[in-house]
C-alpha cells in the first residue's frame, strides 16, 4: 500500500460534481505534481487530503492510518497555501514556530528548529522582521519553512510561485526540489503550469474533469500520453484527424487530409480518430517511414531551435521543432517535405 | 512641522473650527466653573464631592453598569461580527440593515419599547414563565439586569460594526494554515483571530464603554430615581437642583474616569496583544 492512498474520493458542491472517484497512490519521499486547468479539481483533491474539506465518499490513508475523518490540526499534513497564508501579526521566526508552539514542543527544541528551517530557506537574517516587509518569494520561502518546521508526514503545495516572476520561480523550484529531497519529504504539489510539473515532479498526475487522466514518470507523459487531453495539456504536438480505413495487425492505416498514415493501435475500420506526432520527432526534407507535403505558414526563431507552423485544416495543425536547418529559416510559403518514424506516432479516439 | 505645510491640512480648518468654538470652549468653560469658588482657584467642590459616601456609590454605579453593558455588547457582538463578516452577500446588506436601521429611532423611543418588554408582564417574564425557569411572573423594569439589558441593546451596532470592519479584512485561509500547522480549534482562536481582531475589539469597547459610562435618558426611563449615576447626577444638578458647580464637579470627574478608562484598556489591550 502506498504511504498516501486516496481511494475513490468523490465530491459535489451542490449539483456541481468536481471529483468523479478519484485514487492516488503516493510512494514515501516521491514529489507528485497534480496538474490541469482550473476547474479540474486538483485543488479539491488537496483540500480533501489536508482535511480542509470533507469527501462525499471514499477515503483517505496516510502511513497506513484512515485520516478519511480526522480534522486538520491532527492530520500531520503541512500545507503550502497559493497566497502563503502568513500570520500578519507575527515576525518571520514567530510564523515558523507556531506549528512547534501548538504542538506544545518545548521553548528549546522549537528555537533549534527554527533557527534551523530559515537557515534551509536562507532567511535566517530575517529572522525578527514583520512578514509584511518581505517580498513575495521571501513570504514563499517563509511559508515553505513555517509548514516543513513541525516535520510534517506530508506536505501539501498549492500552486506556491504563481505569483512569482519567471526568473524567480524557475531558482525557486530548483532550491525547493533540492530542499525536499535532503529533508525525504512526502509531497505533492497543485500546479496548473505543465513545465513546473516536468521539472520538479518524480510522477504527474494529470487531471482533467475531476478525474485523473494519467498518472507516470513525466518522460512517459510526454513521450506516450494516455489521452487526447493529457496530450494537449503537456507539451505541444502535431494533430491530424481522420478515419480508420484499414487494419493489419498492430498497425492501422488512417485517412487524413494528408493522405494515409499509419501509426501502431487497433481500431475497428470507419473509427473516428486522431493522429498526433511531438513536433521535435518531426523531420524535415529527410526520409522517414513515410512523408507529407506541406506549406510553411510561419516560422518562429527561439534561439535553439526553430518553431514551424504549417498550412492545415482548422482541425489540423502540423507543428515542427527542429535545430537542424541548413538552409536558414525558410520564407512562409515554403512547401517542405515532412516525415516522421511509425513508432512515433500516437493514436486517440476523435475527441 | 511638515504637516503644517501640507495644503490637505487645511481641509480639517471647519471642523477644527467648529469643534473648537461651539463645542472644546463651552465644555472648557462650564468645566472650568468646577475650580472658581468665591476666592478665586479652589479644590472645595471636589473635596466636598469625594467625602459624600453618597458620591462614591454614585461612582461605582456608573462604572459597574457601563462595564456590565460593554460586557454584554462584547459577548453578544463579537460573534455576531464575525456571522456578518462572513455572511453571503444578500444576507450581509440585511444584516447591516438590521443593526443600523434601528440607530434611525431614537433613544426615548427604544427605551420606552423596552419598558414594555422588562415590566411584570412583559415578554421576557411571559417567555421565562413559559419556559418554567421561572415560577411567577418578574418585574426587570427599574432593576439594575433590566437596565443593562436595555442599554445593551442600543449601543450593540457600535460594538458590531468596529469588530466586523476588522474581521472582514482578515484572511479565511489563516486559521486553515494555523489548523494544518497542528493547531487546535481553541489555540487557533487565541493565537490568530483573537489578535488580530483586537483593534476591533478595542474601538467597539471604547465605543460602548464612553457611551454607556455617561447615557442619561436610558438609566432615567429605565431605573429611575433610585439609581443615580454620575451623568444622571450631572443633569439633576443643572435641571433641578441649580448647582451648577456640583454639576460641572460630577461632569469632570465623570469625564475623567471616561477617558482615563478608555485610553487604559486600549493601551492594556494593544501590549498585551503585542506581546502574544
Amino acid at each position: 500500500m502506498s504511504f498516501l492512498d486516496v481511494a475513490g474520493a468523490e465530491k459535489s458542491f451542490g449539483a456541481a460534481a468536481v471529483l468523479g472517484g478519484v485514487n492516488l497512490g503516493v510512494a514515501k519521499g516521491e514529489f507528485v505534481s497534480l496538474l490541469g486547468p482550473s476547474g479540474c479539481g486538483k485543488t479539491t483533491l488537496l483540500r480533501i487530503v489536508a482535511g480542509l474539506l470533507g469527501v462525499d465518499r471514499g477515503s483517505v490513508r496516510l502511513d497506513g492510518q484512515d485520516i478519511t475523518a480526522l480534522p486538520p490540526h491532527k492530520r500531520d499534513v503541512g500545507v503550502v497555501f497559493q497566497n502563503y497564508a502568513l500570520f500578519p501579526h507575527l515576525t518571520v521566526a514567530e510564523n515558523v514556530a507556531f506549528g512547534l508552539k501548538a504542538r506544545g514542543r518545548g521553548a528549546g527544541e522549537t528555537r533549534e528548529a527554527v533557527s534551523r528551517f530559515l537557515d534551509l530557506v536562507h532567511l535566517a537574517d530575517f529572522a525578527d522582521r514583520s512578514v509584511r516587509a518581505l517580498s513575495g518569494g521571501q513570504q514563499q520561502r517563509v511559508a515553505v519553512a513555517r509548514a516543513l518546521a513541525v516535520r510534517p508526514k506530508l506536505l501539501l503545495l498549492d500552486e506556491p510561485f504563481s505569483a512569482l516572476d519567471r526568473k524567480l520561480r524557475e531558482t525557486m523550484q530548483i532550491d525547493l526540489r533540492r530542499l525536499l529531497r535532503e529533508l525525504g519529504t512526502t509531497s505533492v504539489f497543485v500546479t496548473h503550469d505543465q513545465d513546473e510539473a516536468l521539472t520538479m515532479s518524480d510522477r504527474i498526475a494529470v487531471m482533467n474533469r475531476g478525474a485523473i487522466e494519467q498518472f507516470d514518470t513525466p518522460e512517459a507523459i510526454y513521450r506516450r500520453p494516455a489521452t487526447a487531453f493529457a496530450l494537449e495539456f503537456v507539451g505541444l504536438s502535431s494533430r491530424l484527424a481522420g478515419t480508420v480505413v484499414g487494419s493489419q495487425g498492430d498497425l492501422v492505416t488512417v485517412d487524413t487530409a494528408f493522405g494515409r498514415l499509419v501509426a501502431p493501435g487497433r481500431f475497428i475500420p470507419d473509427s473516428r480518430v486522431l493522429l498526433a506526432v511531438r513536433p521535435e520527432r518531426i523531420t524535415v526534407d529527410a526520409p522517414g517511414n513515410y512523408a507529407l507535403t506541406a506549406t510553411l505558414r510561419d516560422a518562429v526563431f527561439q534561439g535553439s531551435k526553430v518553431q514551424l507552423h504549417f498550412e492545415a485544416r482548422e482541425a489540423d495543425q502540423i507543428l515542427v521543432e527542429t535545430a537542424d536547418l541548413p538552409q536558414g529559416v525558410p520564407a512562409p510559403g515554403t512547401e517542405m517535405r515532412l516525415g516522421w518514424a511509425v513508432a512515433d506516432t500516437l493514436i486517440y479516439p476523435a475527441p | 512641522m511638515k504637516a503644517w505645510r501640507d495644503p490637505v491640512a487645511l481641509l480639517a480648518v471647519p471642523a477644527v473650527l467648529y469643534l473648537l468654538l461651539l463645542y472644546a470652549l463651552p465644555l472648557a468653560w462650564l468645566l472650568a466653573k468646577s475650580f472658581i469658588g468665591p476666592d478665586g482657584l479652589t479644590l472645595a467642590p471636589y473635596l466636598d464631592f469625594f467625602s459624600d459616601p453618597f458620591n462614591w456609590r454614585v461612582i461605582s454605579n456608573t462604572l459597574l453598569i457601563a462595564l456590565w453593558v460593554t460586557l454584554v455588547c462584547l459577548l453578544v457582538g463579537y460573534p455576531a461580527a464575525f456571522a456578518l463578516a462572513r455572511a453571503g452577500a444578500a444576507l450581509q446588506i440585511a444584516m447591516l440593515v438590521a443593526i443600523i436601521l434601528p440607530l434611525s429611532v431614537g433613544v426615548v423611543v427604544k427605551a420606552f419599547a423596552w419598558q414594555i418588554v422588562l415590566r411584570r408582564d412583559g415578554v421576557v417574564s411571559q417567555f421565562m414563565m413559559a419556559l418554567g425557569l421561572w415560577d411567577e411572573p418578574q418585574r426587570l423594569l427599574f432593576t439594575e439586569t433590566g437596565l443593562v439589558l436595555g442599554a445593551a441593546n442600543i449601543f450593540l451596532p457600535f460594538m458590531i460594526l468596529p469588530i466586523y470592519s476588522v474581521v472582514k479584512l482578515i484572511d479565511p485561509r489563516l486559521l486553515e494554515a494555523g489548523a494544518t500547522l497542528g493547531a487546535a480549534p481553541v489555540y487557533r482562536f487565541a493565537r490568530i483571530m483573537l489578535p488580530l481582531t483586537l483593534p476591533g475589539i478595542v474601538s467597539g469597547v471604547a465605543f460602548v464603554f464612553s457611551m454607556s459610562v455617561s447615557m442619561y435618558v436610558i438609566p432615567s426611563l429605565l431605573i429611575g430615581d433610585r439609581f443615580q449615576t454620575l451623568s444622571t447626577l450631572t443633569g439633576r444638578s443643572f435641571l433641578f437642583m441649580r448647582n451648577e458647580q456640583l454639576g460641572s464637579t460630577t461632569a469632570v470627574v465623570l469625564l475623567v474616569l471616561a477617558v482615563s478608562v478608555v485610553v487604559g484598556s486600549s493601551w492594556l489591550a494593544r501590549r498585551l496583544g503585542s506581546s502574544t
